[in-house]
Parts: structure tokens; C-alpha cells; sequence
């Protein structure tokens, strides 16, 4: 922790103490860097080192680097230090302008400048800028893949024929369920075939059953009032006589607007409270009670029947 | 911390909207009102499940019109709201990769009829194929009245689908049905070369006959009339619209009523009786009928042998058989469903 605080001392400190510092850790590392950047005809010796030290400066990672190292500033450091200054300072102008002729002109301040001259100074990031120039100049070619860094191109294009395959087979599921999601839904047509037009016939005449039934026997009704017991009993009589008199003169529909079209014959009707002998010749009925005790808890054959679950 | 908590009381396995204003019974005739559930165990793709919208909203008003359903949310979670909603009726909806197929039960025992859907249209569609697709306000207030046609008595598993589909929806009381409350029709249709059932929803609507289109829309509309091109007013009442009223079998379709219904129908007058599809359509065959509900002895089977002998399992439904291909279970099954057509109990 203290070396991170010292690290951040250092930076934030006067401008007098930093460049001293940071002077006197130049000095150590002028062994070190003079070999490497002699081959540079460029950048001067002192010029070099000094944007080293600036970057350094810039980079708090390798301040702290430096910092972990106990660096006793000395009165004769700082002194050197500042008799360094001034001079230094000129020369430090000067590089800075010509290497922003070189890469991008415009900001000359102290901060960024430092930035960019690092850019420029560095190894690793000169290696970079090198191989970016080198593919910055190359023509794209005319290959349907377009522009593509990497050597390998013929992979990319077996990786993209893939997804396409992909994509068409997923399309294809995607189609085919669609088909089997949609299988039996027909759209109907905006005219009325032949077919329809004999439904609608078939469904008017139910209507008009019903209707005119309804209309006798409501209209019967009428002059008779329902409260009393005496009109009540002839109320009762000629409603049903009306209503199958309206329902083709047999009694074989039921109360609904249920009116099969086919015939049924003279034979009984299927629903019980239709029959002439309903509620007489039952005898279940007599004891509906036990019966239904038996029929909850019996067995499925009673549910067998097609009647056992009218209501 | 505390958005993570849950927020959730108690887990519901079924949530039906509550009909707690409905009643059980009818008013008037003391019947018993028979409610359905329309729902499906499965995840259904895009059309069936507008399919089941559909027929939900066909099921109106005696149904649950917003029925959430899981998929851990087994038939007896159903059955076991079923009971003190009153729900009578379950119309399940399946759909295996040959074929789609909708079942109608009778809660709580059975029976099951399997209905195999071979082709199908939305009410969006029909809607989409009309001129003017008619949607009054109140027509979904009232139950559907059903017509069933072609269904004959002799066969016993045509004879249940009647019956089943007869009690699925509210009886009527001839003596005291108001005419206004017969806005919508179900037609089922028995052919009986193809062995289909046309399966159709309309809309009925009644017109004075004898009146002029233009009188008609006078009255019904309350706008005022453009007479620029008339010479006199009496033009307007005289003068004969263009040639669109179809008066083709207008004597068959006409009614007397009996009460006078909306502006332009007067119990005096004579209406005709006009229908518009309003869908689903369907076109389906009854393939199974079970005893119980989803299970049970096989009434009938149109792919199967039912006198006993296996048939070739030509069914594509997938169904929970428990125990079915009992030769005399079946055997005795027909015999007891006859017997019961000679004496039913009938508890009102």
C-alpha cells in the first residue's frame, strides 16, 4: 500500500519534485535503454531518454514498478535534477514537434504529447504501428470475402459455407414446422360454394323452426294468465299441442333447437321426458334416492349408456 | 435484498376467471345451466391455440374465457375445479404432428368423444373473407342455439354426439324465450357418405320483408337520407334500390314473431331470417368414444374393431389407455349402452 501511495505522491506532487524524481530513476535507467536505442539515428540519446522518463511518468503501472524499489532522493540528486531542467526542457519542444509531424499534428500539451511520443518511442507499440502501416497499404482484394486480416482465408470461407448450410437447414426445420403447425387450416374462400350455401340452408330452416315454434306457442299464451290454476292447465295442453303440431306432428324433438332433418320414424324418442310414458312406466324413479346412492358409487357400466349423463 | 423475495402467496394451479354472478340454474326454467372449460394440455402452435380462443369465445357466455393453463396441470386438476364451478363440459384440444383432434367430455365421469379435425378456419379468417363482417355488440351475451342435422337415431355413437352436443349449451324454453337472445347458431352437419361433421357458427339476424333497403337503413340508422338525385321525397319511397335485395328463398326463410325485436321488426310484420358466418369452421370425424373422461372402455372407434378383436392401431391420438382393448368389457360395454337407451334415469 505505501508503495501505490508513494507511486501517486509522485505523480500529483510540484512539477519541481517530479522531474526530479523521475531524474534521478532516468539516471539508473540510462545503462539499460543506451543500448537499445543506439541503432535509432533518429531520436538523440538525451532526447530518448528523457521521453522514456516522461512516459514513465505518464504510466502510474510503471511508477509503482520503480517505487517498489526504496529511491533515496539525495540534495545532490535533486540539485543535478535541477540544473537538468532547463535544457531539458528546450530539447523536450523541440522532439515533441517534429514527432508530431510524424504521426498527427495539432496538440502540443504537455500530457498528451508525452502520450504520443511514447507511442512513438516504444518498442512494442513501434512494432505495432509498423505491422498496422504494413497492413494499412495493402490493397483489399476482390474476394467475395472481403478484406480479412488473417492468412487463413479458406477457413473463413469453409466457416462461412457452414453457417450457411446451417442457416438453411435451420430454415427448412423452421418451414417444416410451420407446415405441420398450420396442417387442416384452410383459409376460406370470399364466396359461398355450393356447400356452404347448403348449410346456411340447413341451419335458416332450424331457425325458422324454432322461431315459428316459438311464435305459437308464445302466441298461445297470450288472453291466459299463467297465475291461474284453471288457465294454467289449458295453457299447458295447448302449448305442447302447438309446438309439435309446429315440430312435424311427431313428438321426436326435444325442447332445443334441435330439428334432425332425417327422419327418426315413428319409433320412441330419445329423450325421456318426450315419451308418453315418461314419468309413469319408469320405475326407477319411484325410488330416485337409491338409486342415485348406487349409481355414485358404481362402476363405469352405467356411464356406458348415452343417457345415463343428462342433466 | 427484498426484490428477490417472492411476492407470491400460494401457488394456484388452476386460475379461471370467476364466475361468481352466474348461476347455476336457469331463472325461468330451473334447469341446470351446463358450463364448459375449453383448454389443451399441450403447447399448441399459433392457429390451433386461436383455434381454442375461438371456440372459447363460441363457448360464451357459460365459460371460462380467460382459462390459464401449465403444463404440469394435469386432467384432474381440471376435474377438480370443475366441480364447485359447476363446469360440466371440458372441450380439450390436441395436437400431435399427423393430427389435430378435439375431444368433448362430460365432467365428471365421461363420456369422451374424440373428434379428429381434418380441416379448420379461424373466425379471423372468415371475417377476413367477408364483405362486412357483422359483430353486434351483444352477441356474445347469449348462448348459441344448436342445429343438428343429419345425425340419424340408428347408430348408438352418432346418437351420444347429439346428445352430448344438445346438452352442451343451455336448453330452451320454448313457452318463455325471448327472441333477442337468439343472436348466434351452431350448425353441426352429419354426412354420412364421408362420415364428416361440418361444424359451423352463425350469426342470425332478422330483417322486415316487403320494406325497401332504403326505408330499412332509414330506420336502423337514424341519418338523415341523401336526396340530391330525387325529385320529389315520395322518389325516395317509391323509387326501388338497386337489385342486391336476394328475395331467392326469401318464402322459406321468413318467420312471424312474436314479440317485436329491436327498431325494424315488429311482431306484426313478417322478418326473414338472415345468417353470417362468424367461425371457427371446422370439418371433423368422430374417431373414439370413451366411457370415462379421457379413459375407460371404448364405446366406439372408428379405426378399431369394437366387437372385441384388436384392430390395428391405426390411431395417431395419444391417449392414456388404461384399459381398453378388453374384448368383453367391450362387448359388455355396447350392451349396457343399449339397455340404457331403454331405460335411463333421468334426474332433472
Amino acid at each position: 500500500m505505501s508503495t501505490g501511495d508513494e507511486g501517486h505522491m509522485a505523480e500529483r506532487g510540484t512539477k519541481k519534485r517530479r522531474v526530479g524524481t523521475s531524474g534521478g530513476k532516468g539516471k539508473k535507467k540510462k545503462l539499460k535503454t543506451q543500448p537499445a536505442s543506439s541503432d535509432r539515428s533518429k531520436v538523440s540519446m538525451k532526447s530518448k531518454k528523457l521521453f522514456q522518463k516522461r512516459a514513465r511518468d505518464y504510466n502510474s503501472d510503471e511508477d509503482e514498478d520503480e517505487s517498489t524499489k526504496p529511491a533515496p532522493v539525495s540534495i545532490r540528486e535533486k540539485i543535478f535534477s535541477d540544473a537538468n531542467m532547463g535544457p531539458n526542457y528546450d530539447e523536450i519542444e523541440e522532439e515533441e514537434g517534429s514527432d508530431n509531424d510524424e504521426n498527427s499534428d495539432g496538440e502540443d500539451h504537455g500530457e498528451i504529447q508525452s502520450g504520443i511520443t511514447r507511442f512513438a518511442t516504444d518498442d512494442g507499440c513501434n512494432a505495432f504501428r509498423v505491422a498496422f502501416k504494413a497492413i494499412m497499404k495493402k490493397t483489399k482484394g476482390e474476394d467475395a470475402l472481403g478484406p480479412v486480416l488473417s492468412a487463413h482465408k479458406h477457413l473463413i470461407g469453409q466457416k462461412l459455407a457452414e453457417e450457411e448450410a446451417e442457416r438453411k437447414a435451420k430454415g427448412q426445420a423452421r418451414k417444416a414446422k410451420h407446415l405441420v403447425a398450420e396442417k387442416g387450416h384452410v383459409k376460406p374462400a370470399s364466396y359461398l360454394d355450393s356447400h356452404e350455401k347448403i348449410l346456411i340452408g340447413v341451419a335458416t330452416k332450424g331457425v325458422v323452426k324454432l322461431f315459428n315454434a316459438v311464435n305459437k306457442a308464445q302466441h298461445a299464451q297470450k288472453g291466459l294468465n299463467a297465475a291461474r290454476s284453471k288457465d294454467a292447465k289449458e295453457l299447458k295442453k295447448r302449448r305442447k299441442d302447438a309446438f309439435f303440431t309446429e315440430l312435424g306432428k311427431t313428438p321426436k324433438a326435444d325442447t332445443k333447437a334441435q330439428k334432425s332433418s332425417s327422419s327418426q320414424g315413428d319409433e320412441a324418442p330419445a329423450w325421456a321426458p318426450l315419451r308418453d310414458n315418461y314419468m309413469l312406466a319408469n320405475q326407477k324413479l319411484k325410488d330416485w334416492d337409491k338409486k342415485q346412492e348406487t349409481s355414485e358409487g358404481d362402476d363405469f357400466a352405467d356411464m356406458s349408456g348415452d343417457e345415463s349423463y343428462e342433466d | 435484498m427484498g426484490r428477490f423475495k417472492n411476492n407470491k402467496k400460494s401457488r394456484v394451479a388452476v386460475k379461471p376467471i370467476a364466475k361468481k354472478n352466474q348461476p347455476n340454474v336457469d331463472h325461468v326454467t330451473g334447469d341446470k345451466i351446463p358450463k364448459s372449460f375449453v383448454f389443451s394440455r399441450m403447447k399448441l402452435p399459433g392457429p390451433v391455440k386461436q383455434l381454442q380462443m375461438d371456440l372459447r369465445k363460441l363457448m360464451l357466455p357459460y365459460t371460462a374465457l380467460s382459462l390459464k393453463e401449465k403444463k404440469r396441470n394435469t386432467l384432474r386438476d381440471f376435474l377438480n375445479v370443475s366441480g364447485p364451478m359447476g363446469v360440466t363440459h371440458f372441450l380439450m384440444l390436441s395436437k400431435t404432428a399427423s393430427a389435430l383432434s378435439l375431444r368433448v367430455a362430460r365432467t365428471p365421469q365421461g363420456p369422451t368423444l374424440t373428434f379428429k379435425i381434418h380441416q379448420y378456419s379461424l373466425a379471423s379468417d372468415i371475417a377476413q373473407s367477408q364483405l362486412r363482417p357483422r359483430c353486434p355488440q351483444d352477441l356474445f351475451k347469449s348462448p348459441p342455439l344448436i342445429v343438428l342435422s343429419g345425425f340419424g337415431s340408428q347408430e348408438l355413437h352418432l346418437k351420444l354426439a347429439t346428445i352430448m352436443f344438445q346438452n352442451i349449451f343451455p336448453s330452451i324454453d320454448i313457452n318463455t324465450v325471448k327472441l333477442s337472445t337468439c343472436q348466434r347458431l351452431v350448425l353441426l352437419n352429419y354426412n354420412k357418405d364421408t362420415k364428416m361433421i361440418d361444424f359451423r357458427h352463425y350469426s342470425i339476424r332478422l330483417q322486415p320483408v316487403g320494406v325497401s333497403r332504403r326505408i330499412r337503413k332509414f330506420v336502423q340508422n337514424h341519418q338523415v337520407p341523401d336526396l340530391r338525385n330525387l325529385q320529389d321525397v315520395s322518389d325516395f319511397v317509391t323509387k326501388a334500390g338497386y337489385g342486391s335485395e336476394s328475395e331467392g328463398d326469401e318464402e322459406a326463410a321468413t318467420v312471424t314473431l312474436s314479440s317485436d325485436l329491436g327498431r325494424v321488426n315488429k311482431s306484426s310484420t313478417k322478418s326473414a331470417v338472415k345468417l353470417q358466418e362468424i367461425g371457427p369452421r371446422m370439418t371433423m370425424q368422430l374417431v373414439k368414444v370413451e366411457e370415462g373422461l379421457c379413459s375407460g372402455g371404448i364405446i366406439f372407434s372408428e379405426y378399431e374393431n369394437v366387437d372385441g378383436k384388436k384392430g390395428d392401431k391405426k390411431q395417431d391420438e395419444d391417449e392414456e389407455d388404461e384399459e381398453d382393448g378388453d374384448g368383453e368389457e367391450e362387448g359388455g360395454s355396447e350392451e349396457e349402452g343399449s339397455e340404457d337407451g331403454m331405460d335411463e334415469d333421468h334426474e332433472d
